[in-house]
């Protein structure tokens, strides 16, 4: 499958350690972020046992008679399964090792995970506030919506997003991985398309860049890996309150067939019908 | 004697002044110190005094307690230090020094810097499902819940598909000539993509662009649009009219 993509994480400017982590499965096309949280070492251990484990777990669940856990979701493919199958261990890894320790009381960790399937498909697994971004003609979209506090307040109409930008509970979570024996993980999916770019980052981009910024670096940048280094240095020149990773993602199909070059002229004929 | 001075950000919020008696800290307005954020306990942490030391003991909360940036669960507090509690701090001061900083004074610089705290905290369990009870009554009362038991159907009323209605039990179901599509389209000018439309987690439906942009009820779409019964849909030359049955 033809996926450029490019990554980065920074401690930002304030911060003393980096609890977020990021995992790349380049022969899955699988690619994983995770937000820890717990102070000390324990949301670095969170993050990354989860991004591990989510990788781990995945590569396993090719063998279709490794058995996934939990409820089977309905209407999504298997490959979206076995992400949620894989997240869900994420939470117990994180959960049992939360309770190893007094001093890991409160570890946890947010999680969110792309996988591009090859027909043109990927899976968008989330929990807590780690975002996955789509830019498509020059349209920014979000694909995944905060379990968060404020963000449960918008979606149901009792706070505008203004208000919510504004609150002073904007780090209050109402899922991570590590704090029950069991979590809910939300699972989508998306068409994907020729020339889509995808970003998956954690809440020290967002809470720093506008979509108008995330925009422009999107579209300006040579590359994948151009574009995840100029989003951390911006985020860190507007204030680096906290850590923050991005991991940026295109699919730009290569080598064309005089097939397709045809199927192409077509679509181009097409235009304004 | 010392005192416990309440913080958000800059402005003073409370002093309490620690003597013989035990000072509660959290969410319960019972506490000598409340503090009103879901990222506090109820009963949070005290402070207390032992043996002529001030202690300060976390009672297993949630999110924490912090002095001076460390995780604590039962500490000596001494004057100078910084309590963090959420976003809240507590300063332990001597009672002099306090003098001249009125409640909601400005004087920040006059307390000892504490590290920015913005850490991503969860909500605990209890607070969690009273506030998902709360909100999910009042999505229930909104227009944008479709109600547990109806299927989302798409009936074409114009145009060459496949079928003559589908029902939306995919998270996504895409429209084109693909062989991704649900509604299949027809004809050799069909786009392999034209939209997609996803079903989200509480179960509403959203239309999002593809190799076209289609119209809802008449209007073309800027970002995905949530669809409600009776919704027609115009994308590839096709009229889908979208309903919630029971």
């Amino acid at each position: 499958m033809d996926i450029e993509f490019g990554a980065r994480t920074d401690v930002g400017r304030v911060r003393e350690n980096n609890e977020d982590s990021f995992a790349l499965a380049a022969d899955l096309n699988l690619f994983v972020l995770s937000d820890g949280m717990g102070g000390l070492a324990s949301g670095e251990q969170a993050s990354r046992m989860t991004t591990e484990t989510v990788v781990a777990r995945c590569r396993e669940t090719a063998d279709p008679t490794v058995a996934l856990i939990g409820e089977k979701l309905p209407g999504v493919s298997n490959v979206s399964n076995r992400l949620a199958s894989a997240i869900r261990w994420a939470n117990r890894e994180v959960y049992q090792a939360a309770r190893q320790s007094a001093t890991r009381q409160g570890m946890g960790a947010t999680v969110v995970a792309l996988w591009f399937t090859d027909e043109g498909r990927m899976s968008v697994a989330h929990v807590g506030d780690s975002r996955a971004y789509r830019l498509r003609g020059g349209e920014l979209t979000q694909l995944t919506e905060d379990h968060s506090f404020v963000a449960e307040q918008v979606r149901r109409g009792m706070m505008t997003k203004r208000e919510a930008g504004e609150s002073t509970m904007g780090n209050v979570l109402l899922r991570a991985l590590g704090i029950e024996p069991e979590v809910q993980v939300e699972v989508n999916e998306e068409l994907l398309m020729e020339g889509d770019t995808l970003l998956l980052c954690s809440d020290g981009l967002f809470r720093e860049l506008t979509d108008a910024q995330i925009v422009s670096v999107l579209e300006e940048a040579e590359d994948p890996q151009e574009a995840a280094d100029t989003l951390v240095e911006l985020a860190n020149q507007a204030g680096g309150g906290d850590n923050v990773t991005t991991l940026v993602m295109k699919y730009a199909p290569k080598a064309v067939g005089a097939l397709g070059r045809i199927g192409r002229w077509f679509k181009g004929s097409e235009h304004g019908s | 004697m010392s005192k416990l001075v309440l913080k958000f950000e800059n402005s003073v919020l409370k002093e309490v002044a620690v003597g013989a008696r035990e000072v509660s800290i959290g969410r319960s307005p019972e506490n000598g110190i409340v503090i009103d954020n879901p990222a506090v306990s109820n009963y949070h942490a005290r402070v207390f005094s032992e043996e002529g030391r001030m202690m300060l003991e976390d009672f297993g909360s949630l999110n924490g307690t912090f002095v001076n940036g460390q995780r604590v669960k039962m500490v000596t507090l001494k004057p100078g230090d910084s309590v963090g509690i959420g976003k809240h701090t507590i300063v332990v001061t001597e009672s002099q020094e306090v003098r001249g900083t009125a409640p909601g004074g400005s004087t920040g610089n006059a307390w000892p810097t504490v590290p920015k705290i913005n850490e991503t905290v969860m909500l605990d369990t209890k607070e969690r499902r009273e506030f998902m009870q709360k909100v999910a009554a009042v999505g229930e009362s909104s227009q944008v819940s479709p109600g547990r038991m109806k299927v989302a159907t798409l009936v074409v009323r114009r145009g060459r598909t496949d079928r003559g209605e589908y029902n939306l039990n995919d998270k996504l179901t895409v429209i084109g000539k693909s062989s991704l599509a649900t509604v299949k389209l027809k004809g050799w000018f069909a786009p392999k993509v034209a939209a997609q439309i996803n079903r989200r987690e509480d179960n509403s439906y959203y239309i999002g662009s593809a190799d076209k942009v289609p119209n809802v009820n008449g209007k073309p779409i800027d970002r995905p649009t949530i669809l409600t019964s009776g919704d027609l849909i115009e994308v590839a030359g096709i009229e889908l009219e979208f309903l919630y049955r029971d």
